[in-house]
């Protein structure tokens, strides 16, 4: 099975320079800035399919069209490094292991879009990542692959990383640029686009860390070889599957775009714990619908879910066990999305509480047959009404829970109780 | 302009109007939060949904944040937008406690009246409601977190519009707080906007809290007396007291802001000193013997010692009308034309300012959409604070602002300062309007002045004078041509002050009717709500002059130092209890309603019994009268305010849309003079070695109404000094000791305070009413002075 983001990866093991240029490493960079011109690394990024990988799935190649890259005056490429989807672990995962990939990346659509600037905004808590990171452009600036004139080209790129103060909504694109720009991280109202008018008012390019670690094999093996790599008709490369939950092995690996649930759980994930069944799972990280058992065979790519409902979001696949109770499931997760919430739009940030209370009543099985009908009537209010996609995310859990668990969350109406037997791990407050 | 349908009518709006805009046009209100008229909309309340049924958006979408587009089709009352907008106002009620009985806010709440129109009724979340501990944010402003529906219009209003820094959005999802680090009181000079804005009961008006309910409340559209700009206000009383005032809405000057000197300064109307009754040597007597005794007395010493025996001096506090009828008194008792001010430095400047073409006169709204604003000597957070707001405003549009001054003059905005002497200052606007060459210093002004395409030049007439003042208009004539406006706006003392300047024209000036006491040829004083004793500078030659009258007669409604001395007191109506008009210092006529009728308040005669009851046939203290309804009876006209107006008008044709004028709207602007600018000329100035003494306006504790507003008490700054730094270091002076100011023959004692920011070899005391500093008057020319140090710190 063909690995390009965890190549080099072993535990225990970062990657310096010296073994990344080894293996391959920045021989893209030396090629596209020797024989490329920068639009036909654009257009061989739009040739190859890459979606991308942050959660919303939508096209690199499509975004960087939009961008104005001949404008004159500053531009910025601006890294979405603060992964905070609860079971999402993937970019760690890789700037643990590989830091040099997001490096050549960067400096690789920085150079495919004109841009002389580039900011990385990292989770708060990752501290092994920042001083990869950390060490990882001292050595590419040290090695002239990342500075001025790189590689004794005209082209010159600074890249500067910056640590999130720690909140979910900053993963949040324009409130990413918010928080940068040193603003309290509220999102802003699009459009304008950041495309457009981005980080201090200026275009900026926004991509996930996964994405712009897969641009140097895009322009070392080309748009075709890449787009082969995934097993759907329309998927394209390779994807970094998180496994967590209620499953033998947890972690993150590599394989091709497409995979199925089952053989993710099954062959990658060992299986369900303690000898249960399969009950449910979050594909693609917290704010994904859920899917059953009925749905193992669904290939973990962006149509096939989007399909059954739900959407890859990044990859994280979160797996419940056939004793977890879906309400007290759901409960946990609303609890961190209100949380979460910035406060700035109403459905958001009094809806999403009063969400929690509506679950925490049914939980506590004092909930009634209109608490239900709340729950429903909450979810279409929320759901596309909110400024940012934050609680429509953050409904995902809830839809998922409404449409395929109804009769459990009407069993602990009728019961007065929680049905199921234990599920303390899920019940604290 | 787009035309689009909302709710089967057909609406044209402006390009760039939003759909809750044009809903607004047609009369349909849809209830909001976060957007705002002066704001803008930010789509964060998601209150304002409509559904889209066609055009290029479709669904359910916040009419605020959807452009106005041909075709669109819009509904605000499909079932999904309604049962939408009421799951709104659920959510946003979840928290807020049911305290209205007790809340300030309560009858003019908008958080009422848009959950009344959303048709939210019960609340279903029976959990905890969160809630806050409050902060003491200052004597104007009360604090109450619990009612706080998170819409942001507080932060937008004080951080975005005034410029504060000091009070924002702390916390985050329904942990919100809407404060201060911490306790403290609120620093921007416009923070009581923050009680209109508010659009529950988060922050109330104190010293406003718990007097009344709205409905209670006599209102009426008025305008501000505490400075020239004229803002447009909603004053409130209830049981004979004024009790608060809000904003109006006057797009052409504040639009929905004033300044909290304008807020707070309302208290003078409920002075307990204030004069009520007509007295004689200080004896009561009724309204018709006092008018007769008036007419008599000056008859006799017309009779005795001929007609220019007798002097009337008018002001710039008193209304249009009230000063024209001193005139007629003027003529029919065939004594000289009255004096309007009793400052003649200031009289003139105001002079002055009113030759300006109405065409080259700033406004507000003018200043707001300029690109470069030219500050010459003007203080605009002393001398008209609404002005520094607009300042502001022009600056986010992404204006500049070039300060000439003396003075460290600060806005809430950024500004680029060049520190000039006075001289400097008159130099400059000569140079500008003679088209000459500008030193070298003052380069970075000649070109921001080439790339303007809005210019406006601002100029205070305390610091320009006259000549200073025609220079600055003159130079905006000179650099106002057909490819770009050049707009001018002079700062003035009072609220009428140009109003008084117009009538007063060619006639005489406070000077000549101070020589004339002095000869000891004046024999009566008429003094029509004027102060000389706290406005003339000269005060020695006044009381010279005051002491050689027989008989001094005052109308006012302030108890001031003249009013003590009157021989006849003549108790008037402050603004609030009468109408009339007011010019503001761009030409702009604003005619004000009687809001309530004089009287005692009842919180002094009910002697703090609650409830405030008295039993009496008459309302106590209801004697004062509209000085020009007074004065109309004496001229023998009849009291009719709009036949007033008319003849007014047929004498001063600039006045010609008196008649036309309603209380409500934004006002009119006056015709311009016929004759052309006079032209200035080149000044030569002598370098001044001594260092040069500077009295300033300052925003609380100048303005002569204001210093006798209670709620303005705990805000008035303490008597200072102001040193360069430089002057300091010769001096060996540091910040805070104590030093002897000489002037003159006053000698003084006060605390320094040290600049980098102002001229040198200037120092600024700032003229605070009541105060030691009291005598040092703004509006003439700066005297040499010397100050040493008396002790450190």
């Amino acid at each position: 099975m063909s690995q390009l983001l965890f190549k080099n990866r072993r535990p225990n093991h970062t990657v310096l320079l010296d073994e990344y240029r080894q293996n391959g490493g920045y021989q893209g960079l030396e090629k596209a800035l020797r024989e490329l011109q920068p639009a036909q690394i654009r257009d061989e990024v739009k040739a190859s399919g890459l979606r991308g990988r942050g959660g919303a799935g939508f096209s690199t190649g499509l975004k960087w069209s939009f961008f104005p890259f001949d404008a004159p005056g500053d531009k910025y490429l601006v890294c979405n490094g603060d992964e905070m989807e609860p079971g999402t672990f993937k970019d760690r995962a890789l700037l643990e292991a590989d830091p040099h990939q997001l490096v050549e990346g960067m400096v690789l659509s920085a150079y495919a879009l004109n841009i002389t600037t580039g900011y990385i905004f990292l989770r708060y808590a990752y501290d092994q990542c920042y001083a990869n990171l950390q060490r990882a452009i001292a050595e590419a600036k040290q090695a002239g692959l990342l500075g001025r004139n790189i590689l004794g080209s005209d082209f010159s790129f600074e890249l500067h990383v910056h640590r999130s103060a720690g909140r979910y909504i900053c993963g949040e694109e324009t409130a990413l640029l918010n928080g940068l720009e040193g603003k309290r991280p509220n999102p802003r109202s699009k459009p304008p686009f950041p495309a457009i008018k981005g980080l201090f008012a200026k275009p900026t390019v926004l991509n996930n860390i996964e994405t712009l670690a897969n641009i140097p094999h895009i322009v070392n093996g080309g748009a075709q070889w890449f787009s082969d790599l995934a097993l759907t008709e329309e998927g394209a490369g390779t994807k970094l599957y998180g496994l967590a939950g209620h499953l033998n092995n947890r972690g993150c690996v590599e394989l091709p775009m497409g995979v199925t649930i089952g053989e993710l759980v099954e062959e990658h994930g060992g299986g369900v714990w303690q000898g249960r069944k399969f009950k449910a799972c979050l594909p693609g990280g917290a704010s994904t619908p859920y899917l059953t058992a009925a749905h193992l065979d669904v290939a973990m790519d962006y149509v096939p879910l989007e399909a059954v409902k739900t959407r890859l979001g990044t990859g994280g696949l979160v797996v419940f066990d056939d004793q977890t109770c879906m309400v007290a499931a759901t409960l946990n997760l609303m609890r961190f999305f209100a949380r979460e919430s910035c406060g700035w739009c109403t459905p958001c940030r009094d809806g999403l509480p009063m969400v929690c209370w509506v679950l925490e009543k049914i939980e506590s099985g004092q909930g009634t047959v209109d608490d239900v009908a709340m729950l429903r009537e909450l979810l279409g209010h929320i759901n596309g009404r909110s400024f940012c996609a934050l609680a429509l995310g953050a409904m995902g859990p809830v839809d998922g829970l409404l449409r395929l668990f109804e009769e459990e969350v009407l069993d602990h109406v009728k019961k007065g109780r929680c049905p199921l037997p234990r599920n303390s791990s899920l019940k604290e407050s | 302009m787009p035309t689009l349908i909302i709710d089967n009518q057909s609406v044209t709006v402006p390009e760039g109007t939003n759909v809750l805009e044009a809903a607004q046009q047609l009369g349909i209100v849809v209830p909001h939060f976060c957007y705002h008229e002066a704001l803008g909309a930010v789509g964060a309340c998601r209150l304002c949904a409509m559904l889209f049924i066609d055009g290029p958006v479709k669904g359910m979408q916040m009419s605020c944040m959807v452009e106005a587009k041909d075709g669109m089709v819009v509904s605000t009352e499909a079932p999904e937008a309604v049962a939408y907008r009421g799951q709104v106002i659920e959510w946003l009620m979840l928290n807020h406690p049911h305290d209205c009985p007790v809340c300030d806010e309560g009858g003019e709440c908008q958080l009422q009246d848009m959950t009344v129109a959303s048709g939210h009724s019960v609340r279903r979340y029976t959990g905890k409601k969160r809630t806050y501990l409050n902060q003491d944010l200052g004597p104007f402003i009360h604090h109450e977190m619990n009612r706080c529906i998170q819409c942001y219009r507080c932060v937008r209003t004080y951080q975005d519009y005034c410029g504060g820094t000091d009070y924002g959005v702390l916390g985050s999802n329904q942990r919100l707080y809407f404060g201060r680090f911490q306790d403290g009181p609120l620093e921007s000079p416009f923070a009581g906007n923050l009680i209109d804005l508010c659009p529950t009961g988060v922050l109330t008006n104190k010293p406003y809290r718990f007097t009344s309910r709205f409905w209670d409340l006599q209102e009426a559209p008025s305008v501000c007396p505490h400075c020239s700009l004229g803002c447009a206000t909603i004053p409130g009383a209830r049981f004979r007291e004024l009790q608060r005032v809000r904003s109006g809405n006057n797009p052409e000057i504040n639009g929905c802001f004033i300044c909290d000197r304008g807020r707070f300064g309302y208290d003078y109307v409920n002075h307990s000193d204030r004069p009520r009754t007509p007295l004689l040597h200080g004896e009561e007597i009724p309204w018709n013997e006092a008018l007769e005794t008036l007419l008599q007395r000056l008859t006799k010493l017309i009779e005795c010692h001929g007609s220019d025996s007798i002097a009337l001096l008018g002001s710039g506090r008193a209304s249009l009308e009230a000063n024209y009828l001193l005139q007629r008194l003027s003529e029919q008792l065939g004594s000289a034309a009255p004096v309007y001010g009793s400052h003649a430095g200031r009289d003139r400047a105001a002079r002055a300012a009113t030759t300006l073409p109405t065409e080259l006169s700033a406004s507000l709204a003018d200043v707001r959409n300029s690109d470069l604003i030219l500050l010459t000597g003007a203080d605009p957070l002393a001398e008209g604070p609404m002005l520094a707001l607009a300042i502001r405003q022009a600056v986010r549009n992404g204006g500049r602002v070039m300060i000439c001054d003396p003075r460290p003059v600060e806005l809430p905005c950024s500004t680029e300062y060049l520190a000039c002497q006075p001289q400097e200052l008159l130099q400059l606007l000569s140079a500008l309007s003679l088209g000459e060459t500008l030193p070298t210093k003052l380069q970075p002004l000649v070109e921001a002045l080439q790339l303007a395409q809005r210019p406006v030049l601002i100029g205070g007439g305390d610091l320009l004078g006259a000549e200073g003042t025609t220079a600055l208009l003159a130079a905006a004539q000179k650099l106002n041509s057909e490819d770009r406006s050049c707009l001018a706006m002079v700062l003035l003392p009072e609220a009428n002050s140009f109003g008084a300047a117009l009538l007063a024209a060619d006639g005489p000036d406070f000077e000549q009717l101070l020589a004339d006491m002095a000869s000891g040829r004046i024999k009566a004083l008429v003094c029509l709500e004027a102060d000389p004793l706290t406005d003339c500078p000269d005060r020695q030659q006044l009381l010279q002059g005051l002491e050689q009258l027989d008989f001094l007669a005052v109308f006012d409604h302030l108890p001031s130092l003249i009013a003590a001395k009157a021989d006849l007191l003549l108790p008037t109506t402050a603004l609030a209890e009468g109408a009339g008009t007011l010019i503001n210092n761009e030409g702009r006529m604003q005619a004000f309603a009687p809001v309530f009728s004089p009287g005692q308040p009842l919180r002094i005669t009910s002697q703090g019994n609650h409830p405030p009851r008295s039993f009496s046939t008459t309302t106590p203290g209801a004697l004062p009268c509209q000085a020009w309804a007074l004065l109309a009876k004496l001229c023998d006209l009849p009291v009719d305010l709009a036949k007033i107006r008319r003849e007014l008008a047929t004498q001063e044709p600039r006045l010609a849309g008196l008649p036309d004028l309603l209380a409500e709207g934004s006002g009119q602007r006056i015709q311009s003079a016929d004759k052309p600018l006079s032209q200035p000329h080149a000044l030569i100035t002598e370098q001044v070695d001594a260092l040069q003494l500077l009295a300033c306006e300052t925003l609380y504790g100048s303005e002569v109404l204001s210093a006798h507003s209670s709620p303005l008490d705990p805000v008035r700054p303490q008597p200072y000094l102001l040193l360069h730094e430089l002057d300091a270091d010769r001096l060996g002076i540091a910040a805070g000791d104590l030093v002897r100011l000489s002037a003159g023959e006053i000698q003084l004692t006060l605390p320094a305070q040290l600049s980098d920011r102002m001229a040198a070899g200037v120092v600024i005391v700032p003229h605070l009413r009541r105060t030691e500093l009291e005598s040092f008057y703004p509006g003439q020319p700066s005297q040499p002075c010397r100050v040493e140090k008396v002790s450190a710190l």
